[in-house]
Parts: C-alpha cells; sequence; structure tokens
C-alpha cells in the first residue's frame, strides 16, 4: 500500500471539503503540500516549475507555467496546520506565462486550530492570453480558533482570463480577512466568488474585493454569497473602478443572517471614469426567505433541515 | 370515514392579531376532491395555511383532526410527515435548487421512474425540467406545475391545493381536471382544492363555501352553489363565477 503523501488530518478535510483526494494523493499529480513551514510533497510535471523554500514561520514559492503550456490536470495546492496552536505565512509568487493555461485548486486546513494564525500574500501574474483557475477551500476545524489573512495581488495581462472561488462552508471560521486586488489590462476578463457559511458569533469575517478595469473592454464579475448564524459578522466590501473605453463590471452580493445578533454589512464601491464604461451592483442582505422555508416545512423538514437546504442551494 | 375533521376552527394572524377565521366546522371525507370556494379575502388560503400549521397563523380555538388525531397543535414538518400536503399559490423560487433536489426534499427515498412519473403527470418532460433550477427563468405555470409535482412525490394522504389552477394558460381545465382525477385514483389521496374556476366542480365530491372567514354553505358543490346564489347578497358576482353551468 503506497504511503499518503499528506497527513490523514489532511485528507480527511480536504475530502470533506469535497477535494478528490485519490487525484490529490496520486504522486504523479502535480502539487505542493505544506504543513506548518515544513514541504511535505513537491510534484513538477513538464512545463511546470515549481521553487519552494521554507523559512521560520512558513513558506515562499514560486509556480510557473511555461509559454503555451496548458496543463489539463489540476495542480494542488495544500497549506495546513495539524496542530491546535500555529503560526504559518505562505509567500506565493504565480506567473502564467504567455497563453498558458492551469487550474490550481487548494485546501487550506487548520482542522484542530484553538489559536491558530495563517497569512498567505500571493502575488499572480497572468501574461497575455494566459488562463488560470483558482480555488480555494478553507477548513477552519469546529473551535473558532483560527485567524486567517489571504492577501491576493493580482495583475490579467491582454487578453487573459482569471476564475478566483474562495469557499468556506464548513465547520467554524473564526477570523477571516480575505483582501484581493485585481489589475485588468485590455480585453481581460477576471470573475471573482465568495461562498462562506459562519457558524457562530465568534466569526468575524472581512471580504474585500477590488477590481480595477484598467485597460479597454476588460471586464469582472465580483460575487459574494454569504451566511451568518448566530451572532457571527460579514462584512463585504467589493468595488470596481473603471478606467477605459468599453470595460463593464457588476458586483453581486447576497448575504443571509440566521439567528439573533448576527449582522451582515454589504459596501459596493463603484467608480466609473471613462463615458463609455459602465459598471453595476446588487445587494440583497436579510433573513431566510420565510416563503422558502414555509414550503420546505410542508414537505416536512424541520427548521433547521430547511434553512440548511436553502443555505445550500445559494452557497451553490 | 373522515380524513380531516375541522371542529370550530378560530384563526387569527401572528402579525397584527386580526381574527381572520371563526368557527369553522366541515370535514373532509376519505378519497374525495373537496372544493373550498369564496370570494377573494374570504379566508380560503388563511384555511390552508392553518390546517398546515404555518406559523403566520395562530389557532385561537378549535380543533383539527387529521387521521384521527388531534393534529392542532403539531408543527408544520410533523403535520407533513402524517401526510399532510400544502401547494401554495404563489410559490417559492429557490437559488441553486434544481427541480430534482426540490422534488427529493419532500421524499429522499423515491425512486428516479417514479419522480419523472410526477412531473410527467403535470405536464412536464422529466428531462428537460429535472436538471432545472427552481428561479425566475421558469414561467408561472412551470413553477405552480412543480409545486404540484412536489406535492405528488410526497404520497400524502391529503393535498390541500391552493389555486394550482391559475395562472396555468396552457393547461386547459379539462386537462387539469383529468389530472385530478387521476391522481385521485392513482394515489387514493383527498384533496382539498382551492379554486374559483366553476369547471372543477364537475370533479368535485364536495364543497365548501367560505365567505368573510365563515363557513356560509357546505355538502354538495352543486346545492352549495345553489343555496349560495339564491340567499347571498352577492348575487351577481356569485352567477358570474360559479353558477351558469351547474344551476
Amino acid at each position: 500500500m503506497p504511503k499518503n503523501i499528506l497527513p490523514k488530518i489532511f485528507i480527511d478535510t480536504a475530502k470533506r471539503c469535497g477535494f478528490n483526494t485519490i487525484l490529490m494523493q496520486k504522486i504523479s499529480t502535480p502539487h505542493l503540500y505544506v504543513e506548518s513551514n515544513k514541504i511535505i510533497s513537491v510534484q513538477k510535471i513538464p512545463g511546470l516549475r515549481i521553487q519552494a523554500e521554507s523559512f521560520r514561520e512558513g513558506v515562499r514559492l514560486k509556480l510557473v507555467v511555461k509559454k503555451g503550456v496548458k496543463i489539463k490536470e489540476p495542480i494542488f495546492f495544500c497549506f495546513g496546520i495539524s496542530k491546535e496552536k500555529g503560526k504559518q505565512m505562505i509567500l506565493p509568487e504565480i506567473i502564467l506565462e504567455e497563453k498558458a493555461e492551469a487550474k490550481i485548486l487548494a485546501h487550506c486546513t487548520f482542522p484542530r486550530a484553538k489559536n491558530v494564525f495563517h497569512q498567505m500574500k500571493a502575488k499572480i501574474k497572468l501574461e497575455k492570453n494566459a488562463k488560470l483557475i483558482y480555488q480555494e477551500k478553507h477548513y477552519h476545524g469546529q473551535n473558532f480558533g483560527a485567524e486567517v489573512l489571504p492577501d491576493f495581488k493580482i495583475l490579467i495581462g491582454s487578453g487573459a482570463t482569471f476564475e478566483n472561488e474562495f469557499i468556506i462552508d464548513k465547520g467554524s471560521i473564526g477570523k477571516l480577512k480575505v483582501n484581493l486586488e485585481a489589475e485588468l489590462g485590455k480585453n481581460a476578463f477576471c470573475e471573482i466568488l465568495s461562498k462562506i457559511i459562519g457558524k457562530g458569533e465568534k466569526d468575524n469575517i472581512e471580504i474585500y474585493d477590488k477590481v480595477l478595469l484598467k485597460k479597454e473592454n476588460s471586464r469582472s464579475l465580483i460575487k459574494l454569497r454569504g451566511v451568518v448564524f448566530n451572532g457571527g459578522k460579514m462584512i463585504f466590501k467589493g468595488e470596481t473602478e473603471a478606467l477605459a473605453k468599453n470595460t463593464r463590471g457588476h458586483i453581486d452580493c447576497q448575504e443571509i443572517i440566521v439567528g439573533k445578533r448576527s449582522i451582515a454589512e454589504s459596501i459596493p464601491i463603484v467608480k466609473v471614469n471613462h463615458p463609455e464604461a459602465r459598471v453595476t451592483h446588487e445587494a440583497s442582505i436579510g433573513k431566510i426567505n420565510q416563503k422558502e422555508l414555509e414550503t420546505l416545512m410542508t414537505r416536512g423538514l424541520s427548521e433547521k433541515e430547511a434553512i440548511d437546504f436553502i443555505v445550500k442551494g445559494i452557497i451553490k | 370515514m373522515k380524513i380531516l375533521k375541522i371542529k370550530n376552527l378560530s384563526v387569527e394572524s401572528t402579525e397584527n392579531k386580526k381574527k381572520i377565521l371563526e368557527n369553522i366546522s366541515f370535514d373532509i371525507e376519505e378519497k374525495s376532491i373537496h372544493l373550498l370556494v369564496g370570494p377573494n379575502g374570504s379566508g380560503k388560503s388563511t384555511l390552508a395555511y392553518a390546517l398546515m400549521g404555518i406559523s403566520r397563523f395562530r389557532i385561537i380555538s378549535g380543533k383539527i383532526i387529521f387521521s384521527n388525531k388531534d393534529i392542532t397543535q403539531f408543527s408544520t414538518d410533523k403535520r407533513a410527515k402524517m401526510g399532510m400536503a400544502l401547494g401554495f399559490q404563489e410559490p417559492a423560487y429557490f437559488e441553486g435548487i434544481t427541480v430534482e433536489n426540490f422534488l427529493k426534499a419532500g421524499n429522499k427515498n423515491i425512486s428516479q421512474d417514479k419522480l419523472e412519473r410526477n412531473l410527467f403527470l403535470v405536464g412536464l418532460n422529466p428531462k428537460k425540467f429535472l436538471s432545472r433550477k427552481i428561479d425566475r427563468d421558469l414561467s408561472g405555470g412551470e413553477r405552480k406545475r412543480i409545486e404540484f409535482a412536489s406535492v405528488l412525490v410526497m404520497k400524502p394522504k391529503l393535498m390541500i391545493l391552493d389555486e394550482p389552477d391559475s395562472g396555468l394558460d396552457i393547461i386547459i381545465y379539462r386537462e387539469f381536471c383529468n389530472i385530478l382525477e387521476n391522481i385521485k385514483k392513482e394515489t387514493k389521496a383527498s384533496i382539498l382544492l382551492i379554486t374559483h374556476q366553476k369547471e372543477l366542480g364537475n370533479i368535485a365530491d364536495q364543497a365548501t363555501f367560505l365567505d368573510k372567514g365563515k363557513v356560509t354553505y357546505n355538502g354538495n358543490f352543486r346545492d352549495v352553489m345553489k343555496k349560495y346564489c339564491q340567499f347571498s347578497k352577492r348575487k351577481k358576482i356569485c352567477q358570474k363565477t360559479y353558477c351558469p353551468k351547474f344551476l
């Protein structure tokens, strides 16, 4: 029987978050796995360069997909802390050269977190006509004991596409502050989607997504689907600034609060500096739709089951 | 045998404490189609919600006996599990939920064949609709049929259908009557049908006329409508809406 590449606890949380753990564990799958500041495993493939080095509190890495290389299988990242306490700093630099294509599936996992601090400072650069799908799924345990600060600076070159999905829908969250800034070149496109389900009053969530439509015909979509339960707090700030001809941006936020003392806030910021640009936004914040709840209860679901059903739909 | 007995039921809104139904009493026979008719605002939908235990309405007094059990204090989901189901007049939309998942919410163990059969029964092509999302891309009529199918998949003993025929432009009422009669034969369920369509009188076994929150007449559909038209001050409305064909 081949030895597990990842600690079992990370495999379990990855499975829970919906990752294909068989593929993730396959030695030939391109990947980088990190536990605290230790590099557990790296796998490169032709056309993909991964360099990683550890330092006292984390790992610095550089991932390059070579010009014109289209990597069909996903590249897996796993950054985790298996202990109750710990600090981790991840400093990735991701470059997709001209016409390169890749999909990165990242799992950030802190399953026993009671006093865990994780910070990521990522720089992503997509050169002309490159395409990157970057999906990050988090698991912060059940104890509200994580403080997680992901920070992304993204440069999207002309004709390039960046699709980002940030998901945390299992377990507690604790303190989460996501900061993402993307700058788009001519004919570039980006979609930034966050799906977040809080669990209780110790959840304190801030999401700040900012897009700069710098060059003509660039387009963007910022989308948030969030739910906070029982006293949790979520603030979403979505900002789009359009500076060039024919740029289009949209911000779409839907937040639901369940239980007393839960707070959700949405701050859309829209700036347009060109007469032929257009940026729109829509937001809705409120409690679970009563009619949806009643309908499901008349189908035999308890109130809790009905809420879970509705929330899953929204997050989907 | 009676599937449902409503005894001296009075109901108020929990929002403004306004009394909506007063001293309602009537029974529904097993395996029957029972029409609940009456002008707009007479309390028909409120009665449907109160029977299902929807929390927007509070029972002030009276009893609801379903399958020989007093369910007056039961929660909505408990009533549903006992075999009652309500199809809403204006069904809710669910973001991100497919028709298949919505239908399965009412019966997790239903086979794929039966799921498809129920959609087919309400005039929807399963291949086209099972993977559709229950969102605003559906027409009002399509959403109504899905609502109806979602009640059917529960295999309830009593279906309460709140104006399932309104907004169904495509279906002719004869077809809708056939669907109801087939359902009655196939499922052996009782149906409490709230409607404004006089054509549905043809398939009804019994009827109750509700006006201003009270039962005005109760019994055979034709007798109920006849009595109402003879004695009602709203003769004109009544004749226009219900009577000409049946009296």
